[in-house]
C-alpha cells in the first residue's frame, strides 16, 4: 500500500552503463526513476586501458555516439558501447551529475562502494531544510554488460519488494537483510536527510 | 461555504478577487468528489491561490482546506498537513487555530501521516517560538498554544520509544532540530545559510513575560541527554543509528558547546557497537561514524578533541594523511575552514558575529557561555577512568586481562569485532598504552562504573544542587523585570503588532486557559451538493464479523500493547489503571493472554510486583464469585507460575516469594510444592522455611498441611536444609497446638526402623510399603532425625527409643547408638527419665543403656545418683561388669577392686579405657573425676588379684597397660609400689616382674633396687620360686652393681645362683679380686669357696658375712670402679644413698620419698653432676624404643585391630623380663 511511487534514483560513476540499465529496467516496470554518475567526468573505455575517452557532464549521449563512430567504428561496435550509447540517448539525452542535481528521493542505489561514499558526502554537506529522510543503498555491481544487467534485475527486484511494503521505513531493514542473505551479497544501508 | 465566500469578496470588492474566490469554490467542490490524485492537484492549486496569489482568501478558505484531514487517503491528509505548515508560515496568526489540527494529525492512525506531522512540527516548532518572542505581549491564546506546542513537543520526544522504525527516525532529527534551537547559537556555530534567520535560544530574552529562557535551555540539555541515552540502547536499528550519528553531527557543527558529549558519545559507541547489527549494517555504521566525525573534526573548535578523534578515525581505518588534511590548523582554524566553505558554497557563518571575532586574532573561547562547567565534568568522566587505568596497564595485568576474556569469548565471531579488528600496530607503546586506557574507561563508563564516574557524579550532584538556588533567583527575578516587559523586547518586527495590549498579570491562574481546539471538519457538510450525494453511513456496511482466529490476534495483540506500554504509562502515572485494566482483562479471557502476563511480569517482577498480585487477586475473585461451582485451576496455575517463576530466578533478596506466599489468598496444593523446592534449594532454605514457618502459625485452618511440608524436609537428604527444618520444629515443637502433631509424626517415623527393611516412604514415595533395599546408616538416621531432636526438649520421649531399639535389627542397633550421643549429651546425667531408663533396662536394651552411660560420663564425672542407679542395676539385674565402667569413678575403692578381676578380662581396648578413665588419662580436662583409686593402688590391686579369679596372663597385661602411662607411673609411683609389694606377705608372685619393668623404665632407680633385693634377701626370697627365678635374673641384668647384693647371699642360694646363671661367676670372682686385702676378709669363706667353684671350700657361717657385708665399705668401690667416668663424683652418691637405705630397715617405708629428693639433692649440690647426667641421659635411649613398642600397642588397638595382633606385639618386653616362666 504504497502512499506514492518510489522516487528512485540509480547512481553509478559515470552514468552510462550500470546506472542506465537499471534506469532502463525500472523505468519499464513503471518506476519514477532517475540516474546519474558522481564522477567528476564521464569517462568510457578507449583503445587502451589507459586512453579512456573523457567527457564533460554536458556532452549529450548522441554527441558521444558520434565521437566515437568517427574514431573506430568498428571496436565501439564490438566492446558494446556503441550499442550502449544507442540505448541510453533513447531513455534520456544526457548524462547527469548527482551532485549537481537537487531534486529529492525517497531511494538512492548506488552501484559501487566509491560512488556511495561520494553519494553520501554530498548529502551530508548539503544544508538540510525538511528532514525528509532519503535512503541510500549500494549494490555492487561490477562495471560491465553482463554484470549491469545482473545487477540491474537485482535492483528492480529490490525496488519491488519496497515498493510493496506496507511501511518502507519500518521494514527496510529487514528487507535488505533478507535481501542480502538470498543474494549473497553485502549492501551497504544508511539514510539522509534534505 | 458559498455565504463565508461571499463575505470575504465583499471585503475585498476587486474583480480579479471575485473570481479567484469562485475558483476556489469550484475547486474545493470538485475535490471533496475526485479520487485522491485529481483531488491532490485541485488542493494544490487552492493552496497556490489562497496562499500566494490572494492571502486575504485564506482566512475565509481555512476552515473548507483543514476539513480534509479526516480524507481517508493518507495523501490527502498529509496535504493537509503540508498546507498547514504553509499557511502557518505565511501568517503566524493561523497557528493559534491549526496547531490543535497538527496535534489531531500528530496521533493519526497512519504512520506515514505521523511522520509528516512531525516533519512540520519541527518547523512550526521553531515559527511559533519566533512568534512568542517577537510578539509585545502575549495574549492568552498565545499562551496556551505555545502549551499546546510543548506538550506536542513532549508527545514528540516520546516517540523516540516508537514501535515504529520509521517514526523514530523523524523524532531523532525533530530532537536534533529541537536541540539546536533551545540552545544558544555561539559565534563557533556553523549556521546553514538556510537557518540563519532560524530562532535559537540566544534570541529569546531572559525576561519573556511568558516564555522561560531558563526552562527552554533546561528542555534543550534533556533533549539532547534523550538523543544520547537513546543512542546508547543496545538494540538500536542501524537506520536509527545512522540518523542518530549524522544528528550528534550537526548538533557539535551548530553548537560547539556540546561537542564533548559528542565526541563522547561516538567514543562510547565506537567501543560499544549495538550486537543486533549484521555484518553490512556494521561497515555502513562505521562509514557513517568515519563521515560524522571528519565533518566534526573540520570544524575549529574540534582543538581539544583532536586526538581523540583521529584515534577514533585511525582506528576507523582512516589514513593518518587524511586526517591530518581534515585537521584545521590550530593557528588559521578559524580562517581556512571558513574560506573552504565559501568556495563550496556550503557552510556559511552567521556574518555578525563572525565579523567580530575576525578583529580579535585570540583563539576561541572553544565552549562559550552558557554552561562551561558542563563540558569539563562530563568530559572527565572518561579522562579520570582513563589516568585512573593507565599505569595500572602493565604487561602482567593485560596479560592476565587477556587471559580471564579468553573464557567470556562468543563461540562465533561477532560481526562487528570482524568489522572494527584492525591489528595493533603500536603494541606497547605509551601512545598505544593511553588508547587502551581510553577504550577501557569509554566501556566502563558506559557500564557505570570507575573512579571517573563516581567523581563525576559527586561533582555533579554538587552542581545540582547549586543550580537548584540558581533557578530560585532566576524566578525572582522574573517576577520584578515582568512588569514591563515590553521595553525589554529585543526585536520588535512583529507583524502582528497592535491588539495584544492587555498584558497577563502574572498571577493570572494557568489553570484557566484552555488549549486550542481544533477546527472540527462539520465544515464539509456545509459545501453545497455535498450532502446530497454522500451515502448515508451505516455501521453495518462496513464491518464485517471477525475469525475466532482474528479476534484471539486481536485481542492477545491489545494486551500486549498495554504490557508493552509500561513505560509511557508510567511516565503519566496512570499505572495503577493500566495494572487494574490487565488483570481484569486478562482473567476474564482463557488462552495464551495469561501466559503472555505472566511471563512479562517474571521478566521483571521487581517492578511488576503489583500486576503480579492485583492479577493473583482478581482471579481468586473470579473464582469466589463462582463459588458454588468454581474451579480454583485458574488461580492455581497463576499462583504456580508466579511462584515457580521467584524460585527459578536466581537470587533475590527483596522477600517477593515470601511476600506472595504470604498474602496469597489461598495457598494450592501445587503451591505448596513450590514452596517446598524453594525451601529444598539450599542458598535458600531460611527464606524458604521463614516464609512456611509464617504460613503455619498465620494460616491455622491448614496449618498441619503446611506443618507436614516442613516435618517431611527434617529427614531431607541435603544437611542444610534438614538441620534448618529440624532448627524451626524445634521452635515450633514449644507450641502447644502443634506440639502433639509434631511429636506423633517424629514417634511415627521412628516406629519405621522395626521394619526389617526400608518402607518406601524414606525414598520418598507416599505409600508406606516396604522395599527390598536393606536399611542403611542413611536410612536409619533420616528416621531419627527429628525423634532426637526432639529428644532433648522431652526427656519422656527416650522410653520409646529404648523399646523401638529392642525390636530393631542389629544393623540398625548400631546406627542408633551412634546417632544418639548428641541427643543424649544434650539431655545430662541428671535427667530423671534417662535414670528411669537405667534403672528400668528394658530387656534387650542394655547396649543402648550401656551407650547412654558411656556418653553420660565421656566428660564428666558420673553423679552420686546415676552411680546408685547402675549399682542396683548390676547387683540387682544384669551383672555384666560393662556397666560399671562408665561409673566406675564414682564407685567405692573395694567396688573398684572387687571387679577388677572382672574387667581386665575384658576386651583390651575395654581394659584401656577402664584404665584411663581410672587413671584419669583419658582426657586432659578430667582433672574433675577424682578415681577411687590412686594409680599405685591400682598397681598394687592388681597384684593382689587372686590368681584363681584371673589368669596371669590378663593381670601381665593389665600391669603392662599400667607401666604404658609413663606420665602416670613415674618413678617415685613405681617406687612405693615396689616398696609396699615388698613389704607383704606373702611376696605377690609378679614382684620381680615388676621390679625389673620399673628398673628398665627408670635405669636411676638401680640404687632402690638394689636395697630392695638386699631385703628381699632378708625375706628369704628363695623360698618363692617364681619369685626368686625374678631375682636372679634381676640380678643377672643389674651386674656388676648387683654383686654387692650378691655378696650378701648364703653360700646355698649362691650356688644356686651360679647354677641358673653359670657366666656369673667369674666376674663376680673378679671384683671380689679387685678389693683390698682388708675388704677381702669381710668375705666369708663359704661365699669364697662357691666363687671359686674348683675348690671345695668349707661352709662358713653366712649370717655375719651378711651383716658385714652390709657395712658400706665394699660398696663404693665397686661403684667407682664401674663408672669411671663418674668415678671422681660418683663417690658420695652411692655412699650417701645406699647406707640411708640399707642401715635401717624400718626407715625406707618412710624415706622412700626422700630418696629421690636426695638424689636431687646431690644434684643440685654438685653441678658437674647435672652435666654428665645430661650427658648420661643418652643411656635410657634403649628405653624410647621400648616405649614406641609400647604406644604403638593402643593404638592399633584403637584402630580396631585383630586381638591377637595387639597379643603378638606385647610377648616381646615380657620375654625380654624373663618372667614367662611366671605363667
Amino acid at each position: 500500500m504504497p502512499s506514492h511511487p518510489l522516487r528512485v534514483a540509480v547512481v553509478c560513476s559515470s552514468n552510462q552503463n550500470r546506472s542506465m540499465e537499471a534506469h532502463n529496467i525500472l523505468s519499464k516496470r513503471g518506476f519514477d526513476v532517475r540516474s546519474f554518475g558522481t564522477g567528476s567526468h564521464v569517462k568510457l573505455p578507449g583503445p587502451a586501458p589507459d586512453k579512456p575517452n573523457v567527457y564533460d557532464f554536458k556532452t549529450t549521449y548522441v554527441q558521444m555516439y558520434n565521437d566515437l563512430v568517427r574514431k573506430d567504428k568498428e571496436l565501439y561496435t564490438q566492446n558494446g558501447i556503441l550499442h550502449m550509447l544507442d540505448r541510453n540517448k533513447r531513455i534520456k539525452s544526457k548524462p547527469e551529475r548527482f551532485q549537481n542535481c537537487k531534486d529529492k528521493f525517497d531511494l538512492v542505489i548506488t552501484c559501487e562502494e566509491r560512488v556511495y561514499d561520494q553519494v553520501l558526502e554530498d548529502l551530508n554537506s548539503r544544508e538540510q531544510e525538511t528532514l525528509q529522510p532519503v535512503h541510500v543503498i549500494n549494490v555492487d555491481i561490477q562495471d560491465n554488460h553482463e554484470e549491469a544487467t545482473l545487477g540491474a534485475f537485482l535492483i528492480c527486484e529490490l525496488c519491488q519488494c519496497i515498493q510493496h511494503t506496507d511501511d518502507m521505513e519500518n521494514e527496510i531493514d529487514e528487507l535488505l537483510q533478507e535481501f542480502e542473505e538470498k543474494s549473497n551479497r553485502p549492501f551497504l544501508h544508511t539514510v539522509c536527510f534534505y | 461555504m458559498d455565504v463565508s465566500s461571499e463575505e470575504g469578496d465583499s471585503e475585498i470588492p476587486h474583480v480579479i478577487d471575485m473570481t479567484t474566490s469562485e475558483k476556489v469554490v469550484d475547486l474545493l467542490n470538485q475535490a471533496v468528489l475526485t479520487p485522491t490524485d485529481e483531488k491532490l492537484t485541485g488542493l494544490k492549486q487552492v493552496q497556490e491561490l489562497i496562499l500566494n496569489k490572494d492571502p486575504s482568501l485564506l482566512d475565509n478558505f481555512l476552515d473548507e482546506m483543514i476539513a480534509f484531514q479526516t480524507d481517508k487517503s493518507i495523501e490527502v491528509r498529509k496535504y493537509v498537513i503540508g498546507f498547514i505548515e504553509e499557511a502557518c508560515k505565511r501568517d503566524n496568526e493561523l497557528l493559534l487555530r491549526l496547531i490543535a489540527n497538527l496535534n489531531m494529525l500528530l496521533k493519526d492512525e497512519s504512520v506515514n501521516v505521523v511522520k509528516k506531522a512531525i516533519l512540520t512540527l519541527t518547523q512550526l516548532y521553531k515559527v511559533t517560538l519566533q512568534w512568542l518572542v517577537r510578539s509585545k505581549a502575549v495574549s492568552e491564546r498565545q499562551e496556551a498554544c505555545w502549551d499546546l506546542v510543548t506538550q506536542m513537543k513532549g508527545d514528540v520526544l516520546a516517540l523516540l520509544d516508537s514501535e515504529n522504525d520509521g517514526v523514530r527516525t523523524h523524532a531523532i532529527k525533530f530532537t536534533e532540530s529541537l536541540i539546536i534551537t533551545l540552545s544558544p547559537r555561539t559565534s563557533d556555530s556553523d549556521v546553514p545559510k538556510r537557518q540563519e534567520g532560524d530562532i535559537s535560544l540566544d534570541k529569546v530574552p531572559k525576561d519573556h513575560s511568558y516564555i522561560r529562557y531558563d526552562v527552554l535551555c533546561e528542555e534543550g540539555k534533556n533533549a539532547l541527554e534523550r538523543l544520547l541515552k537513546f543512542m546508547v540502547h543496545p538494540a538500536i536499528t542501524s537506520i536509527n543509528l545512522t540518523t542518530a550519528l549524522g544528528s550528534l553531527a550537526t548538533i557539535a557543527r551548530q553548537r560547539p558547546m556540546f561537542m564533548s558529549e559528542v565526541v563522547q558519545a561516538y567514543e562510547m559507541l565506537h567501543a560499544n557497537l549495538p550486537p543486533t547489527l549484521a555484518k553490512s549494517q556494521v561497515s555502513s555504521v562505521r562509514k557513517n561514524l568515519k563521515l560524522h566525525l571528519v565533518a566534526v573534526l573540520k570544524h575549529p573548535c574540534s582543538l581539544e578533541f583532536q586526538g581523540q578523534i583521529g584515534t577514533l578515525l585511525l582506528d576507523l581505518g582512516m589514513p593518518q594523511s587524511e586526517i591530518t588534511r581534515s585537521t584545521p590548523a590550530p593557528r588559521e582554524q578559524r580562517k581556512r575552514p571558513r574560506h573552504e566553505q565559501y568556495k563550496e558554497g556550503k557552510k556559511v557563518k552567521m556574518e555578525p558575529a563572525l565579523m567580530e571575532d575576525d578583529e580579535d586574532k585570540e583563539e576561541p573561547a572553544p565552549l562559550s557561555v552558557p554552561k562551561p562547567a558542563a563540558v569539563p565534568v562530563v568530559q572527565s568522566a572518561i579522562d579520570l577512568t582513563a589516568e585512573f587505568l593507565h599505569p595500572l596497564l602493565n604487561p602482567e595485568n593485560v596479560a592476565n586481562l587477556v587471559l580471564i576474556s579468553m573464557v567470556y569469548l562468543p563461540d562465533v565471531m561477532p560481526a562487528s569485532f570482524q568489522a572494527t579488528y584492525t591489528p595493533v600496530e603500536s603494541a606497547g607503546t605509551d601512545a598505544q598504552i593511553k588508547h587502551l586506557a581510553r577504550l577501557m574507561a569509554t566501556q566502563m563508563t558506559a557500564a557505570g562504573i570507575g573512579p571517573g564516574l563516581e567523581q563525576c557524579k559527586a561533582r555533579e550532584d554538587e552542581a545540582g544542587k547549586d543550580e537548584g538556588n540558581d533557578d530560585d533567583a532566576a524566578g525572582k527575578d522574573l517576577l520584578i523585570k515582568r512588569k514591563n516587559p515590553a521595553a525589554m523586547m529585543g526585536q520588535a518586527i512583529s507583524v502582528v503588532g497592535g491588539y495584544q495590549e492587555k498584558v497577563t498579570s502574572p498571577e493570572a491562574p494557568v489553570t484557566v486557559k484552555r488549549l486550542p481546539e481544533p477546527i472540527l471538519p462539520t465544515a464539509q457538510t456545509k459545501l453545497p451538493g455535498a450532502s446530497g450525494r454522500k451515502k448515508v453511513f451505516r455501521l453495518s456496511d462496513v464491518v464485517q464479523p471477525l475469525s475466532d482466529a482474528q479476534i484471539e490476534m486481536l485481542t492477545s495483540r491489545a494486551v500486549k500493547r498495554i504490557l508493552n506500554s509500561e513505560k509511557a504509562i508510567t511516565q503519566s502515572g496512570m499505572s495503577h489503571v493500566r495494572v487494574k485494566l490487565l488483570s481484569r482483562l486478562v482473567t476474564q479471557f482463557e488462552g495464551m493472554m495469561k501466559e503472555d502476563v505472566l511471563g512479562f511480569i517474571l521478566d521483571d517482577i521487581r517492578t511488576r510486583s503489583d500486576l503480579a498480585f492485583s492479577l493473583l487477586y482478581q482471579e481468586y475473585n473470579t473464582y469466589l464469585s463462582q463459588l458454588p461451582t468454581g474451579l480454583l485451576d485458574s488461580y492455581d496455575h497463576c499462583l504456580y507460575t508466579l511462584l515457580s517463576g521467584l524460585q527459578e530466578k536466581p537470587e533475590q533478596r527483596d522477600g517477593l516469594f515470601t511476600k506472595l506466599v504470604l498474602e496469597a489468598p489461598l495457598i494450592t496444593e501445587s503451591a505448596l510444592e513450590v514452596i517446598r523446592r524453594y525451601c529444598e534449594d539450599e542458598s535458600r532454605v531460611y527464606l524458604g522455611m521463614t516464609t512456611l514457618k509464617e504460613l503455619i502459625v498465620k494460616r491455622p485452618s491448614r496449618q498441619f498441611q503446611y506443618l507436614h511440608v516442613l516435618l517431611d524436609l527434617s529427614s531431607h537428604e541435603k544437611e542444610k536444609v534438614r538441620t534448618t527444618a529440624l532448627a524451626f520444629l524445634k521452635r515450633m515443637y514449644e507450641k502447644d497446638q502443634l506440639r502433639d502433631y509434631i511429636e506423633k509424626f517424629a514417634l511415627n517415623y521412628m516406629q519405621l526402623l522395626v521394619h526389617p527393611n526400608p518402607p518406601s516412604l524414606l525414598f520418598g514415595a507416599d505409600k508406606d510399603t516396604e522395599v527390598a533395599a536393606p536399611w542403611t546408616e542413611e536410612t536409619v538416621r533420616q528416621c531419627l532425625f527429628l525423634y532426637l531432636s526432639l529428644l532433648p526438649l522431652n526427656h519422656r520421649l527416650v522410653h520409646e527409643l529404648a523399646s523401638v531399639y529392642t525390636e530393631a535389627i542389629a544393623d540398625i542397633k548400631r546406627s542408633v547408638l551412634r546417632a544418639i550421643e548428641q541427643p543424649i549429651r544434650g539431655m545430662g546425667m541428671n535427667s530423671p527419665e534417662l535414670l528411669l531408663l537405667v534403672e528400668n533396662c528394658p530387656k534387650g536394651a542394655e547396649t543402648l543403656v550401656t551407650r547412654c552411660l558411656h556418653i553420660l560420663t565421656d566428660k564428666v564425672p558420673p553423679s552420686p545418683e546415676l552411680v546408685e542407679r547402675v549399682r542396683d542395676l548390676y547387683h540387682k539385674r544384669v551383672p555384666d561388669v560393662r556397666f560399671l565402667i562408665p561409673v566406675i569413678n564414682g564407685l567405692e575403692k573395694n567396688e573398684v577392686i572387687q571387679a577388677l578381676p572382672k574387667l581386665i578380662k575384658l576386651n583390651p581396648i575395654v581394659v584401656k579405657e577402664v584404665f584411663n578413665r581410672l587413671l584419669g588419662t583419658q582426657h586432659s580436662e578430667g582433672s574433675s573425676s577424682v578415681s577411687p583409686l590412686t594409680p599405685g593402688d591400682l598397681l598394687i590391686a592388681l597384684h593382689n588379684i587372686d590368681s584363681t579369679k584371673c589368669d596371669m596372663k590378663s593381670i601381665i597385661k593389665a600391669t603392662n597397660l599400667c607401666f604404658g602411662e609413663k606420665n602416670v607411673y613415674t618413678s617415685e609411683v613405681l617406687a612405693v609400689v615396689m616398696q609396699q609389694l615388698m613389704e607383704q606377705s606373702p611376696l605377690p608372685m609378679l614382684l620381680m616382674r615388676t621390679v625389673i619393668q620399673s628398673l628398665t623404665m627408670y635405669p636411676r632407680l638401680g640404687g632402690f633396687v638394689m636395697n630392695i633385693l638386699s631385703r628381699l634377701i632378708v625375706k628369704q626370697v628363695w623360698k618363692y620360686p617364681k619369685v626368686w627365678e625374678g631375682f636372679v635374673k634381676c640380678c643377672q641384668r643389674t651386674k656388676p652393681q648387683s654383686f654387692s647384693v650378691l655378696l650378701q647371699l648364703p653360700p646355698a642360694q649362691l650356688t644356686s645362683v651360679f647354677e641358673r646363671c653359670p657366666e656369673m661367676r667369674e666376674p663376680l670372682l673378679q671384683h671380689v679380686h679387685s678389693f683390698t686385702p682388708h675388704q677381702q676378709a669381710h668375705i666369708p669363706n663359704s661365699i669364697m669357696s662357691v666363687l671359686e667353684a674348683n675348690k671345695k671350700t668349707e661352709p662358713k657361717p653366712v649370717e655375719p658375712v651378711v651383716e658385714k657385708g652390709m657395712e658400706p665399705d665394699p660398696v663404693p668401690v665397686p661403684v667407682e670402679e664401674e663408672v669411671p667416668v663418674e668415678a671422681l663424683q660418683r663417690p658420695d652418691t652411692p655412699v650417701q644413698q645406699l647406707p640411708a637405705v640399707m642401715k635401717e630397715e624400718e626407715e625406707p617405708m618412710e624415706q622412700h620419698e626422700s630418696d629421690p629428693v636426695i638424689q636431687e639433692e646431690a644434684v643440685d649440690t654438685v653441678p658437674e653432676v647435672d652435666l654428665t647426667r645430661a650427658e648420661a641421659t643418652p643411656s635410657p635411649q634403649p628405653e624410647p624404643a621400648e616405649e614406641a613398642m609400647e604406644t604403638s600397642q593402643p593404638e592399633p588397638s584403637d584402630l580396631h585391630l585383630p586381638e591377637k595382633d595387639a597379643e603378638a606385639a606385647t610377648p616381646e618386653p615380657e620375654a625380654g623380663s624373663g618372667s614367662e616362666d611366671a605363667e
